[in-house]
């Protein structure tokens, strides 16, 4: 196995995120208290943001990756950006399937085509994409080239997603914590979310690290093999 | 079987306690913040439910499939 140090890291970020998991159910369901305007629908908050965030920073992780994979061509940083890019994919889901129910309730339709939903959704058609194009091509190293690509490309959709409901009329609520001036968020709700993000963030990593391993791992086997058959 | 249904009946009473108390204390707060919310179904509290259990699925199912895809690899290089 590449490194069984990685691997350890992964699952004690992992197990300190599902720890902080708990924390945040704890407090999501004892502790914080209920929206006025919205009710308790309002509690989905604190899973559908921090996955928002985690997807995010996801496919930041695959557009960095991409990039200089792209420029030194080290074959580790495309087993970087895929792993990272199967995580986003995974939160991006959480967000499009966590936001309907919160919509059903609080607007009375799981889905409208507004801006930032439908450039969430274009989000994850893209990534999705990226995984398309990387099984779609006879040559392995010119599909990780092609979905290096589509994972600088995708990361561009992120900064409309988060501006969209500033620069556009949109039903989904504006920002409350990333606003000029300060989080508007009661101080309990903040600190609920701020559990969530942190939380949610260890676990990602903690699984990126996994899944990171793996694809080293995959690979090495395949040179192996294919050394072994020469 | 004895043995799992042994380890199953604490854990679902822990559940269902847990459920309940949750239920009540989200019923006692939004008694608490509103008369525009007293009037609210227990429908929020289902597609709450529902929103934290698929957001669970998802994740274990990520962790499930990287764990059988390592086992997968672990058993290629047995061979």
């Amino acid at each position: 196995m590449p490194s069984k140090r990685l691997q350890t890291t992964g699952t004690v970020l992992a197990v300190l995120g599902a720890l902080g998991t708990v924390a945040l159910h704890w407090m999501v369901f004892f502790w914080t208290p209920t929206e006025a305007t919205m009710g308790v629908i309002q509690r989905i908050f604190y899973i559908h943001v921090p996955s928002a965030w985690v997807a995010f920073f996801a496919f930041g992780v695959v557009a960095l990756c991409s990039a200089v994979y792209l420029w030194l061509g080290d074959e580790r940083l495309d087993q970087a950006a895929s792993s990272a890019a199967e995580g986003g994919m995974v939160f991006t889901t959480i967000v499009l399937l966590t936001g309907p129910l919160w919509g059903r309730i609080a607007w009375g339709t799981y889905w409208t085509w507004e801006p930032r939903l439908t450039l969430t959704l274009l989000l994850w058609f893209i990534y999705l994409g990226y995984f398309l194009v990387r099984a779609s091509t006879d040559n392995p190293e010119r599909g990780k080239r092609f979905s290096a690509v589509v994972g600088i490309a995708g990361a561009l959709d992120i900064p409309l997603i988060h501006l969209s409901v500033v620069w556009f009329r949109s039903l989904h609520p504006t920002p409350v914590v990333m606003k000029p001036e300060g989080p508007t968020l009661h101080p309990d709700m903040l600190v609920t979310l701020m559990v969530g993000l942190l939380s949610f963030t260890l676990l990602f990593l903690g699984l990126f690290l996994h899944r990171y391993t793996l694809a080293a791992a995959t690979h090495l086997v395949a040179v192996r093999e294919r050394r072994a058959q020469a | 079987m004895r043995t799992l249904k042994r380890l199953l009946e604490p854990g679902s009473l822990t559940l269902l306690l847990l459920a309940g108390s949750a239920t009540r204390a989200l019923a006692q707060d939004t008694a608490m913040a509103g008369a525009g919310l007293s009037g609210q179904s227990l429908r929020p509290y289902a597609f709450v439910f529902v929103a934290y259990a698929l957001a669970w699925l998802l994740v274990l199912g990520w962790v499930v499939a990287i764990a059988r895809r390592m086992g997968r690899l672990e058993r290629r290089l047995g061979r």
